[in-house]
């Protein structure tokens, strides 16, 4: 891994775990975003993904902590902290 | 297509791009060309390779790695800023063939001067050729999506479609005009070379990018010309690839490149400063009424008969032939003797080589990596060798063999002919012919 997001209060260490997967799926699909900007009450739009962008990055964070979140669950505007607390759930 | 020299709407070509396993720029294909480099390689054995019934191409030119189009873009001299982020952004996420498609254009974008000079975006179209080019995008996103559903890559319906290399190129060049795919099997590339000079005589665009898409089979892909007996198996293979039109030949080689010219009406050139590399000065397509694999001198005939006429020329002014090539032996056969019709057998004939032989089966990208071979050889005044032609089919033809030719007169026929009965030449011209 290339780092760990940044703690927030409140989060347990598998919600760390996923912050970092989706924080290296980001990087990896979008890798101009600064990566000083993710922080968890950003939202991936805050740091310039588009929708397509999005969905590539969950899709892969999903398979790589090889849980599946139902599509409903997501909705738009989800910061980064919500985004990781939901596919917490499913680990 | 062309019309009279002095019209306007005549078709030129002001830029050319390539990438692929024989080259990474032009300058690097002339090189190829003129010393006969060939690209073939055995490629390993499948893990696999032992169990009854599995078979590998005898020789594949194949991309060294999937960083090839990402590094040849970095090193790519004179590249805008603009355009170098616009191409990393977008074609980053793409995959490996239209990341390739993109490099082979900008390379042509530059060498036309379109960074400096252009018509309005509206006023600039691009025609990809090729069709069923994603397979190999979909088998990988089963493997992901065969864990479970939800691990489809995201972009696949996006990546999925042949249009993608069209929607990607636009976006990186900021191409606002007409744009499409243009599907013929392996005459894909002669084809999107007549759709690019129709949408410039009929007056739809100033400029036309036509870009060659790289072609990467899949493993099913593969399979299936084995298993037609199209592709030659490693079977028996001899320790070095024989040439097209060789007796040696077993059926094609697989090779990856994609390819661009951009086309250009001479007034725009003309207007914008822009040299014109060689002119298209006719072509011809026609099918055969047979869905198979199975070629006919009938059809062949008519397609360079057919662009000869548009092109005002006579089979005697043709200095050089651009074959269709591949290796297969019933494909070789059917040309040689559709070239004998056309041209006879005499002393002055026109020399035939065949690319195929250097860069492998292009594929769909065959007739724009062949037309970019083409134009360089017109340009620097030499036919390529065939190294790989010891003992041709036809001793009546006469093809270049081991040593770099010269041709007479400012023409040259290349054929492009695919599955299904797609028969297509076209007539590129020296500008001074």
């Amino acid at each position: 891994m290339n780092g760990s997001a940044e703690s927030v209060p409140g989060t347990d260490s598998a919600e760390e775990r996923v912050l970092a997967v989706l924080r290296r799926t980001t990087l990896e699909i979008v890798p101009e975003v600064d990566p000083a900007l993710f922080t968890p009450d950003r939202t991936l739009s805050d740091l310039g993904c588009n929708s397509i962008d999005r969905a590539e990055i969950v899709t892969l964070a999903m398979e790589e902590l090889d849980i599946a979140v139902p599509v409903h669950e997501f909705h738009q505007g989800m910061d980064l902290a919500a985004l990781a607390a939901i596919m917490r759930k499913q680990l | 297509m062309s019309g009279p020299p002095a019209h306007g709407r005549a078709v030129v070509v002001t830029g050319l791009g390539v990438l692929g396993a024989v080259a990474s720029g032009v300058r690097e294909l002339t090189d190829a060309l003129r010393s006969g480099r060939c690209a073939l390689t055995a490629p390993a054995p499948p893990a696999d390779a032992d169990r009854p019934g599995v078979t590998w191409p005898a020789f594949t030119a194949e991309l060294t790695s999937d960083e090839v189009p990402g590094r040849a873009l970095d090193a790519l001299p004179g590249l805008p800023e603009d355009l170098r982020s616009a191409a990393r952004r977008t074609a980053l996420r793409s995959p490996v063939p239209v990341r390739a498609a993109v490099v082979a254009a900008l390379q042509a974008w530059l060498e036309a001067g379109l960074d400096r000079t252009a018509p309005p975006p509206g006023r600039i179209g691009v025609v990809v050729a090729g069709n069923n080019l994603t397979e190999r995008v979909t088998e990988d996103g089963r493997a992901r999506a065969e864990r479970n559903p939800a691990y489809l890559p995201a972009r696949y319906a996006l990546h999925q479609q042949d249009t993608d290399h069209v929607a990607t190129l636009s976006r990186v060049l900021g191409v606002r005009g007409e744009g499409c795919t243009v599907g013929g099997a392996s005459a894909s590339g002669n084809l999107a070379l007549v759709h690019g000079a129709r949408m410039l005589a009929a007056g739809a665009a100033d400029v036309c990018l036509v870009v060659g898409a790289m072609t990467r089979l899949s493993p099913l892909q593969t399979r299936g010309y084995l298993t037609l007996g199209a592709m030659a198996p490693a079977d028996g293979a001899p320790a070095r690839p024989p040439a097209p039109f060789d007796r040696g030949h077993r059926g094609f080689h697989p090779g990856q490149a994609a390819a661009c010219t951009v086309l250009e009406t001479a007034a725009s050139a003309r207007a914008r400063g822009a040299r014109a590399l060689a002119g298209l000065a006719g072509a011809a397509v026609v099918l055969d009424g047979n869905h198979l694999a199975d070629p006919s001198v009938d059809g062949e005939v008519r397609a360079m008969e057919g662009a000869l006429a548009q092109a005002g020329v006579s089979a005697a002014d043709v200095g050089w032939v651009s074959s269709h090539g591949t290796g297969s032996p019933l494909g070789d056969r059917t040309e040689a003797d559709a070239l004998r019709k056309v041209f006879g057998t005499g002393d002055d004939g026109p020399w035939v080589n065949a690319t195929k032989s250097l860069t492998g089966h292009c594929l769909s990208a065959a007739g724009v990596v062949e037309a970019v071979a083409a134009v360089l050889q017109l340009q620097a005044g030499f036919v390529h060798p065939d190294p790989g032609l010891r003992d041709p089919v036809d001793a009546g033809l006469r093809f270049t063999g081991d040593e770099p030719r010269r041709a007479r007169g400012g023409f040259v026929l290349s054929n492009g002919f695919g599955f299904g009965g797609f028969n297509s030449a076209v007539v590129l011209a020296h500008p001074e012919a």
